[in-house]
């Protein structure tokens, strides 16, 4: 029995092995109408119809072609396949269908410090279109599972022999026991195998992605640039198990550590060519229009650390310091932890002298200096909002406080 | 000992489901929504509180044809520190009172914990002045999205008296349902006593 368990553990190691490599696929290809691949396609053209019709969708055409044209830069001969959307979602992500629907969401773009990280993050995600990554999992999956089938028909049936033979019912059960045991092992080894498939596919997509980036003219050091970013930003949230999250893994996990990541990126960008385009400026302009809205999404996942943070990689090239102020003195104020009221009043205040500064801006000023006790302060800044925001729905409420400090409530 | 078993096994079952949550009337006429604080429905509703995600003890949730087409979140008295939406998880907090918020910050309160139920694109419009019993308040309409893009509206009250917070929320999708029963809305929010 013991030689039996050793075949199976074996069974199961060969479970867990590397795929093959997957072949690049050729521009312009379309599946067979018949092959599991269209399967696959048909159903994420579905997906695709509904994603339209979604309503986090961002339908402003200028940001749309600007994405689509970084998409392109990276993907080459394959961009005609290819189509992208942005959503308006408050997380760093990116995704690609094997039908080459793909969805930008505005988190990765408020985060990606320039167009060159932007660039890698398509160019990783096109590279999971380009390797057929979908379909080789697909079959991956199923060759595993009809391996760990049988290996547990041998297992039970061998089990069930020996079982059979022995000499005492202890014995028996101690033979079904381990037969047993062995067929869990075999079952958490195909589900392991599929977790480290996925690995070594997103690991793959790295270093393509990497490739794409530097031979479309942009600077390969972007790519471990844009892990570390994630890394400091995962660093400063409010929650230990996310602060934890980023050094934990296991086998089964579907994506490698960002240290990782880092380590194999940094080590292929010695081989490529350094320096190149960043587009920092370009990137800034496409998002500035959006760079209220989407900071308020992210302040509304409530975890305002993490959100400090990309406003200080954001305030980093010392443009937009109104709105980032702002919305830096906004995270402030909703987290309220020890000495947070007086960091928002500062960070107000430093709004408060750039151009671009929300009205609002005075108006959270004003109720901040009112709990503070500086009255004449809210009332000068209550003053202020309703100046520069006459017509603002919410100017009578602003317009009762102040009344009410005046009366000396 | 195996067939007593086998015998009590459907009477458990049926123990078990009498235990899980329900949904139960809410008939027309005054309905207890606190100790002290009770409203006038002018028709039959249904209460659902208790099939609803994120739901506290404190909140009641209304509804005539199902939670995708009506709902009417009526609070009690929130406290410093409660919800009008519990959270699923420490890391994915919802809105919480305060015990020194501005009159900003409560309407900040309604739209986060109307995106806290997942709804896209939420914009609180229209504040006013409103009362809600014998208090002042804050009346306000919404727009907002489901995830899939229909359009919703919605519209309610939140009133600070004694350091508690009182909020009454309704949410439909703007096509029928949303103007179908704004007026008995209208009616209940006009019916609130407090204290």
């Amino acid at each position: 029995m013991a030689g039996r368990a050793v075949s199976a553990l074996a069974l199961a190691a060969a479970l867990a092995s590397a795929p093959a490599v997957a072949q690049e696929r050729a521009a312009g290809l379309r599946p067979d109408v018949t092959s599991a691949e269209a399967g696959f396609w048909s159903v994420m053209d579905d997906a695709e119809a509904e994603a339209k019709t979604r309503a986090d969708l961002n339908t402003d055409p200028a940001l749309n072609a600007y994405v689509r044209g970084v998409m392109c830069k990276v993907a080459a001969a394959h961009c005609p396949d290819l189509r992208v959307y942005v959503m308006d979602r408050p997380f760093m992500n990116a995704s690609m269908a094997p039908n080459g629907y793909s969805e930008v969401w505005s988190g990765l773009l408020l985060r990606a410090t320039d167009e060159a990280e932007l660039a890698y993050v398509l160019g990783h995600e096109v590279s999971h279109f380009t390797e057929n990554h979908t379909i080789e999992a697909h079959r991956a999956k199923k060759v595993r599972a009809n391996v760990a089938l049988a290996a547990t028909v041998v297992v039970a049936v061998a089990g069930a022999a020996s079982a059979a033979s022995a000499g005492t019912a202890s014995e028996a059960q101690s033979i079904m026991d381990a037969t047993g045991n062995t067929i869990d092992l075999i079952y958490y080894a195909q589900i392991a195998s599929y977790f480290r498939f996925s690995r070594e596919q997103e690991a793959e997509a790295d270093l393509l992605g990497q490739r794409k980036l530097a031979a479309a003219g942009y600077d390969p050091a972007a790519a471990p640039e844009s892990w570390r970013g994630l890394i400091t930003e995962t660093e400063g949230s409010d929650f230990k198990r996310v602060r934890d999250s980023g050094t934990r893994n296991s086998v089964f996990s579907s994506h490698p550590l960002s240290s990782d990541r880092i380590a194999a990126l940094d080590g292929q960008a010695k081989t490529l060519t350094a320096g190149g385009d960043r587009g920092r400026e370009r990137h800034r302009a496409a998002i500035r229009p959006h760079l209220g809205v989407w900071l308020r999404d992210d302040l509304r996942k409530r975890d305002f650390g993490q959100t400090l943070v990309v406003i200080d990689r954001l305030a980093v090239s010392g443009e937009d310091l109104g709105v980032l102020n702002y919305y830096r003195g906004e995270a402030y104020r909703m987290r309220r932890g020890d000495g947070d009221l007086p960091r928002a009043r500062e960070a107000y205040l430093v709004a408060a002298v750039h151009a671009d500064a929300p009205p609002a801006t005075w108006r959270e000023l004003g109720d901040i200096r009112r709990r503070d006790g500086d009255l004449a302060g809210a009332r000068t800044a209550y003053e202020s909002y309703l100046a520069k925001a006459p017509q603002a729905e919410d100017a009578w409420l602003v317009q009762d406080s102040l009344s009410s400090l005046q009366q000396g409530q | 000992m195996r067939t007593i078993f086998r015998a009590l096994a459907p009477l458990a079952a049926c123990l078990a489901l009498a235990a899980c949550a329900t949904v139960t009337s809410a008939p027309a006429g005054a309905m207890k929504v606190g100790a002290a604080y009770e409203v006038a429905l002018g028709r039959d509703w249904s209460d659902i509180s208790k099939i609803m995600n994120g739901r506290t003890d404190k909140v009641r949730l209304l509804s005539i044809d199902g939670p995708l087409l009506n709902r009417l979140y009526l609070s009690d008295g929130l406290e410093p520190g409660e919800y009008l939406i519990k959270p699923a998880a420490k890391e994915t907090p919802t809105p919480v009172i305060r015990r020194d918020m501005s009159a900003s910050e409560r309407l900040e309160f309604v739209t986060d914990s109307v995106v806290a139920l997942e709804y896209q694109r939420v914009q609180l419009v229209r504040p006013r002045p409103a009362k809600l019993g014998q208090g002042s308040g804050v009346r306000f309409d919404l727009t907002a999205q489901t995830k899939s893009g229909l359009d919703v509206k919605g519209t309610g009250v939140i009133s600070e008296q004694g350091g508690k917070t009182y909020v009454l929320l309704y949410l439909a999708p703007a096509e029928h349902y949303f103007d179908a029963n704004l007026a008995e809305v209208e009616a209940i929010i006009g019916s609130a006593k407090l204290g």
